[in-house]
């Protein structure tokens, strides 16, 4: 252990287990951030198929310290956790619906068998309440994609049924072209958890009654606005059926007005850290699971653009900000040659607020772990002369009167801080 | 100077806010021609009495309560002396997953039930424990008073209220001192989950003690006028698309002894009494939504302390079709007869025939925290 992790390390066990971005160059920062990064989804053989399984449940999250809402999650966790197989590979993932509405699961991106696609009523019927449903498909194409659940898209996606899925090829042509070791996926979605409680309530509401009728033999396809066919649903407008968008039943007058911007499922001050060494190249996969833009800029640096949904670029080009759209997915490679602490963020800047609050949202820091403590120390770095007496006019007089001042005013005498109202 | 410091500080409090509030507004238009028979009231050809306008304005304390400001107005009868508009809640409602604190001028708990009638007051003397300090001018004076309340609710379904009210005092109007005190126990599914309970949808019991003064008694609790109410609702037929429901009250009026004639309305609301009052209802629901409904009901009124054998009786009959979202057209049949001593108060008997259309709407905009009856509250407990 070097003194400067040792420095480190000591303020973040004085802190217990708190972590706050004054420690992020300490060992135990990359330990904690791991907590935020997608997890891998473990599998299991049997014969060729590798074996992955999904559950879907009801689930309190928590996007920013002291905020918390009921959403919908794969096993637990937004997004849902990360599945990483290789091109070829069989995959099979048992899918187990705990909670009393619908789902189906759409692999976003992959040449799965059309039955296997997830869209209800049209490749399969949706996963009842309490049901299960095995999907099998051959990995392909390579690439950086994403899965979501593909009944209700307004609110399930939004709500939190999305995840990660990697396949990746021995002899990947990015890798060898920019070689790295480390790599992080970035899943971006936005939520109006005023419409996903809402809208949840009256989706719960109209399954209770649903389940009932169909179990008792009673579907109807008007009152379930399912149809069997065009001519069937021309036939009931023609005897008066009136569709559910006209005003005759419910309908939101509003569509989702986002108030919630999430990396990973997490919003400002809870994103995570990417982390980089001087020299190191990095690949960041970025996915887009939700339903805005996002002009994603980078401090400090150009990014190499290296992967257009999953699909290789032959000839990378340079950008530091980047339209990632809803259902896309780019892969960009940073290298490290601007030691720093970088903000890496959306800027349309109303994204990076949380309920309205800027600063929040997707606002996330590129760290370099190289990066001396020495350079966090504002009195010592600070261009302003009130903070640092050898600033271009630091031999004001006073000047040495105000060297408190920066501790009355903003705390420790430290970068970086979390700040949560500007 | 105290008052201009205290405009400072509200006027400095209103350029700071900031939080936009939940805006519930909720309003019924009731629009009906009316024809009477063997009545003391005219038939009327348009009677929008009973339409009334609520808004409330809600949200989130700085714990983990919430606060409602309703304002609400009604246009009263022609005949209630109440002028055009009557502002018939006016209240703050303070509120957190077990608690419920109501202050300000509301419905009193002088009734457990909501009938399937057209307008709240069709049968008001069956469906509510009336006010023994009003000169029953108008119905409003029974149904609402200025009331400070606290619930407390056990596992989402047992309501236990205790409640004190300013009830309207037709003799001393400007006396605004408690004259009523109570006790309530409700037990209700929740509205979400109504359609598909058994048997007990609700039941109740409240007890209501009006301090009145009778003479010759010192006590409060001998001069009081008490009543007890029972209420059920029972689901017949739970049933998504056919539901059939059966509700019924019982209000026992353990009147003054020393009423034995009825010489104006005070008298009528202090005698004994028993009130026994039911409907059958029948909901169509078609494509998630009502239909048509059909509800049949009566009711009984003995007033057994009186010299002369006295009682009224009711039947209603209503069927109300939806038009279209929120619309909905109507036809009544109410016949009340009068008996003995409350003959010569409301007369013998009237038809009453009602045509209406009625709009009811209740809408909540920029809504920020979920309901009570909520789903995700009920199962997942989520108020937030």
């Amino acid at each position: 252990m070097d003194r400067r992790n040792f420095i480190a390390t000591g303020a973040v066990s004085t802190a217990g287990m708190l972590f706050f971005p004054g420690n992020l160059l300490a060992s135990e920062a990359k330990i904690i951030n791991k907590q935020k990064l997608v997890q891998p989804l473990s599998y299991k053989m049997d014969g060729e198929w590798k074996e992955f399984e999904l559950y879907i449940d009801i689930h309190i999250h928590e996007p920013a310290p002291g905020f918390k809402y009921h959403t919908l999650a794969f096993n637990d966790m937004i997004p849902g956790p990360e599945i990483r197989v290789n091109a070829g590979d069989k995959v099979r993932v048992k899918f187990v619906n705990k909670t009393d509405l619908n789902h189906t699961i759409h692999w976003h991106g992959v040449y799965v068998p059309w039955r296997m696609d997830g869209v209800p009523f049209v490749t399969q019927l949706p996963v009842m309440p309490k049901n299960e449903f095995i999907y099998e498909f051959i990995a392909e194409p390579e690439g950086t994609h994403f899965y979501h659940c593909h009944w209700g898209t307004l609110m399930h996606m939004q709500a939190g049924m999305f995840g990660s899925l990697i396949i990746e090829k021995p002899n990947d042509s990015i890798k060898q072209r920019f070689p790295y070791e480390r790599e992080y996926t970035l899943v971006y979605s936005s939520h109006d958890t005023n419409y996903i409680r809402s809208e949840m309530n009256g989706m719960l509401e109209r399954m209770k009654q649903r389940s009932y009728l169909m179990k008792e033999g009673r579907f109807d396809p008007e009152q379930f606005s399912v149809f069997d066919s065009k001519e069937q649903l021309l036939e009931s407008i023609d005897n008066g059926y009136q569709p559910p968008y006209v005003t005759n039943r419910r309908s939101n007058s509003e569509l989702p007005q986002a108030n919630w911007f999430t990396v990973n499922g997490k919003s400002y001050p809870s994103t995570p850290y990417v982390f980089i060494k001087s020299g190191e190249n990095i690949r960041i996969r970025l996915i887009n699971a939700g339903a805005e833009t996002h002009h994603l800029h980078l401090h400090g640096h150009d990014f190499w653009m290296v992967a257009d949904d999953g699909v290789p670029i032959d000839n990378p080009w340079k950008r530091n900000t980047v339209p990632l759209t809803p259902g896309k997915t780019f892969d960009i490679i940073v290298e490290g040659k601007n030691r720093g602490i970088w903000t890496f963020h959306d800027h349309d800047t109303r994204k990076v607020t949380n309920n309205g609050l800027y600063p929040g949202g997707n606002l996330l820091a590129l760290v370099y772990e190289d990066l001396p403590a020495d350079e966090l120390i504002i009195s010592k770095h600070s261009g302003n002369p009130i903070y640092n007496s050898n600033a271009g006019m630091g031999n004001m007089k006073g000047m040495d009167a105000m060297g408190n001042m920066n501790k009355m005013m903003f705390g420790e005498d430290k970068l970086p801080k979390i700040a949560l109202d500007e | 100077m105290k008052k201009i410091i205290y405009i400072v500080i509200l006027f400095s409090g209103l350029a700071n806010a900031q939080i936009t509030p939940e805006f519930e507004i909720g309003t019924k238009g009731v629009f009906s021609g009316n024809l009477n028979i063997n009545s003391d009231e005219p038939s009327a050809v348009s009677d929008f009495s009973d339409t009334q306008l609520l808004m409330g304005l809600r949200q989130k304390l700085y714990n983990n309560w919430r606060a409602q400001f309703v304002l609400g107005l009604q246009f009263p009868d022609a005949n209630s002396k109440l002028g055009e508009v009557f502002y018939n809640n006016i209240f703050i409602r303070l509120e957190d997953q077990k608690n419920i604190v109501k202050l300000g001028r509301t419905l009193a708990k002088t009734n457990l039930n909501q009938f399937p009638t057209l307008r709240d007051d069709d049968a008001q003397q069956f469906t509510y424990a009336l006010n023994p300090f009003s000169d029953g001018v108008n119905t409003e004076w029974d149904q609402y008073a200025n009331v400070l309340e606290y619930a407390h609710i056990f596992k989402q379904r047992f309501f236990i209220s205790m409640h004190g009210e300013n009830f309207y005092n037709s003799l001393k109007p400007d006396d605004f001192r408690l004259n009523s005190i109570g006790l309530s126990l409700m037990y209700k599914v929740p509205s979400s989950q109504r359609w598909n309970r058994d048997v007990i949808q609700e039941i109740g019991l409240s007890y209501n003690n009006y301090f009145t003064d009778r003479i010759g008694y010192s006590s409060d609790f001998d001069a009081s006028v008490k009543n007890l109410l029972f209420s059920t609702t029972l689901n017949l037929k739970p049933d998504p698309i056919n539901f059939i429901d059966f509700r019924f009250q019982a209000i026992q009026n353990f009147g003054w002894n020393e009423v034995r004639a009825l010489n104006d309305y005070f008298d009528y609301t202090r005698t004994e009494s028993s009130t026994f009052f039911g409907t059958f209802r029948y909901l169509k629901q078609k494509l998630e939504r009502p239909n048509y409904q059909i509800s049949i009901g009566g009711g009984y009124k003995s007033l057994p302390n009186l010299e002369v054998d006295s009682s009224q009786l009711i039947f209603i009959a209503n069927s109300f079709y939806r038009i279209g979202e929120n619309f909905d057209i109507g036809l009544q049949y109410r016949y009340t007869e009068n008996r003995g001593f409350t003959e010569g108060l409301f007369g013998k008997n009237e038809h009453r025939i009602q045509l209406a259309l009625v709009y009811s709407f209740n809408k909540i905009f920029n809504k920020q925290f979920g309901d009570r009856e909520d789903l995700l509250n009920l199962e997942h407990n989520y108020l937030r």
